[in-house]
């Protein structure tokens, strides 16, 4: 004990220590979010005249006007474009984590490794840099008259996000107890009712964790709209942010406001069901545990 | 398995396949000489390759990716594993849960809006320089030549909350009672921290490398937001230039960077994907 004299001096003081440390790592954390959030209702020119992180008044709403005119129309394509394409990839990526189940616990060595052999090309269609793709993929896109279009849009970003549809429900889909399944098979069920009745409804937290952590990926996607998208009239509101830069701080009295209607809608899922989220990151790595 | 079920993986292995075909599409046309001036494509042999890694450019992009790369590794570790520290020493339930959403907020707000942000956050006058000026402290310039360090600045507050989730789950998996009789026997927290969570941490090390790794060598958007377009000498990365290639038109030169590009997340992912298989698949 008396090697410890130090340590145990101050108890309180030590989790006074604590308490302080996580607020100052909070306030550097939150900054972004607050300097976002006040300075969207700056006037013109109180938002290049005053410290950015300092409130003023009155709150004028100018610049969410101006950044609505802008991205009103960008933010309805997102949604129309993001939300299928998140439900298709959790979807569809659930039906292939399902076969892909039953190929790696099969008996049949030949299946394990051909299931092995899917599940490394679908890690990779997950984890690959995507950027480096998408140049054959406009070119593709291109001679088959898609490029723009909705259509090759939806397939586009099918490419990468099936896979991580498929992967995250492979992880949720390991989990649910074998015998439930083998239960279903000698009651006769063929495997369509299996995933539907017995499959999915066990997994669905987990469906929606994959549901949800795509839709904020694909929302806040950059790059594949930047070069897919080639008519004004269909951009998407993750590009639409960058008519409020000219970059190396050239400053557009409406970014904040722009960056705010740009992630409100991927924020309030956070604020909500983040615990969801959260559990879609997990399972990319660990397994869905903790 | 080989009954009519096999319908269920055909979208998977369509738009998996689809993407093999694009990466080869790419091997292939690293061959040849395609641009705006040879307008129809021949094959080359090695010579584009070479006129491509021996542009200054290319080292210069090259060597800026694998800089943002290496810091955001070493200190994208050292903060998750710091932040899940302090984490998991917080007993009630529901205060560790909120403290956790607030480092992991910034993963769900856009590359882009996020820069939007910081511009106007280091900007010199008004900017966070304003409160380093109050406390006395130096005042950097953000966006200058170090522009490629308050990049990586940016994707520490973006990404550490990563690192810091799986070092979390890493020390729930371990069992309660070892820590608790390490308490009993007098151990302090900084003590348990070192000796039993650390050593015990060696999934989450091997995930959150991994992870950190390929999500910020793939980085694109901020340096083509903080510098306003494809191509600037200070933040220009593999990404940012194979885009400012193909955007003006050197077709097999672009298609050279995106196959070293998918080569070296290669070397990383299938690695990952073999070792990750007994988690994600056979719940090990």
């Amino acid at each position: 004990m008396e090697s410890n004299k130090y340590i145990r001096l101050g108890p309180i003081a030590k989790a006074v220590l604590k308490e302080i440390v996580i607020i100052i790592l909070i306030i550097i954390w939150l900054v972004p979010i607050y300097a976002m959030i006040i300075n969207g209702f700056k006037s013109n020119t109180a938002v290049v005249t005053s410290k950015a992180l300092i409130p003023t008044l009155p709150l004028t709403f100018s610049a969410y006007q101006e950044a609505w005119t802008v991205l009103n129309g960008p933010l309805l394509n997102s949604l129309s474009l993001i939300v299928p394409v998140s439900i298709l990839s959790t979807f569809l990526g659930a039906l292939g984590a399902y076969y892909l189940n039953g190929l790696t616990r099969s008996f049949n060595s030949r299946y394990r490794v051909l299931g092995n052999i899917i599940f490394v090309l679908v890690a990779l269609g997950t984890f690959i840099p995507y950027q480096a793709t998408l140049m054959p993929l406009a070119i593709l896109m291109a001679s088959l008259n898609l490029l723009g279009s909705y259509g090759g849009l939806l397939l586009s970003y099918l490419t990468f996000y099936l896979p991580t549809g498929a992967l995250l429900m492979s992880v949720f889909i390991a989990v649910v107890p074998s015998y439930l399944i083998e239960a279903a098979k000698l009651d006769g069920a063929s495997d369509f009712s299996i995933f539907f009745k017995v499959v999915l409804p066990v997994s669905l937290p987990g469906f929606i964790s994959t549901l949800i952590f795509i839709f904020i990926e694909s929302w806040n996607n950059f790059f594949l709209p930047l070069v897919l998208v080639t008519n004004p009239s269909s951009e998407l509101v993750s590009v639409g942010v960058r008519y409020f830069t000219g970059g190396f701080g050239t400053l557009y009295n409406a970014s904040f406001a722009a960056a705010v209607i740009a992630s409100f809608i991927p924020l309030i899922i956070f604020i909500f069901l983040g615990r969801y989220f959260i559990r879609g990151i997990l399972a990319l790595g660990s397994g869905g545990k903790a | 398995m080989a009954n009519k079920s096999v319908l269920f993986v055909i979208p998977v292995l369509f738009f998996s396949g689809l993407l093999i075909y694009l990466i080869l599409w790419n091997l292939y046309y690293s061959f040849t000489d395609w641009s705006v001036i040879n307008p129809v494509p021949k094959f080359v042999g090695f010579e584009t390759y070479l006129t491509t890694i021996t542009s200054s450019t290319f080292i210069d992009s090259l060597l800026h990716s694998l800089e943002i790369s290496v810091i955001m590794v070493i200190a994208g570790n050292i903060i998750g594993l710091l932040l899940a520290g302090l984490l998991f020493s917080i007993k009630s339930n529901s205060y560790r849960i909120a403290i956790m959403s607030i480092f992991v907020y910034p993963l769900t707000i856009s590359m882009a809006a996020n820069g939007l942000i910081f511009l106007w956050l280091f900007n010199p006058i008004i900017g966070i320089n304003w409160i380093l000026g109050l406390l006395h402290l130096p005042q950097p310039a953000w966006l200058a030549q170090d522009t490629i360090y308050s990049i990586i600045l940016i994707m520490l507050w973006a990404y550490s909350g990563l690192s810091m989730l799986f070092y979390l789950a890493s020390f729930m998996n371990i069992d309660k009672s070892i820590i608790e009789a390490a308490y009993i026997d007098g151990a302090n927290y900084f003590r348990i921290f070192r000796k039993i969570l650390i050593p015990n941490s060696m999934n989450g090390f091997i995930i959150s490398t991994a992870l950190l790794f390929l999500f910020s060598f793939r980085v694109f958007t901020l340096p083509y937001i903080i510098t306003g377009g494809p191509i600037n000498y200070y933040a220009e990365t593999l990404l940012t230039y194979q885009y400012y290639l193909f955007d003006s038109s050197y077709f097999a030169q672009s298609s050279v960077v995106d196959t070293i590009v998918v080569a070296i997340a290669l070397a990383v992912v299938v690695p990952y994907a073999l070792l990750g298989m007994k988690r994600w698949v056979y719940g090990e």
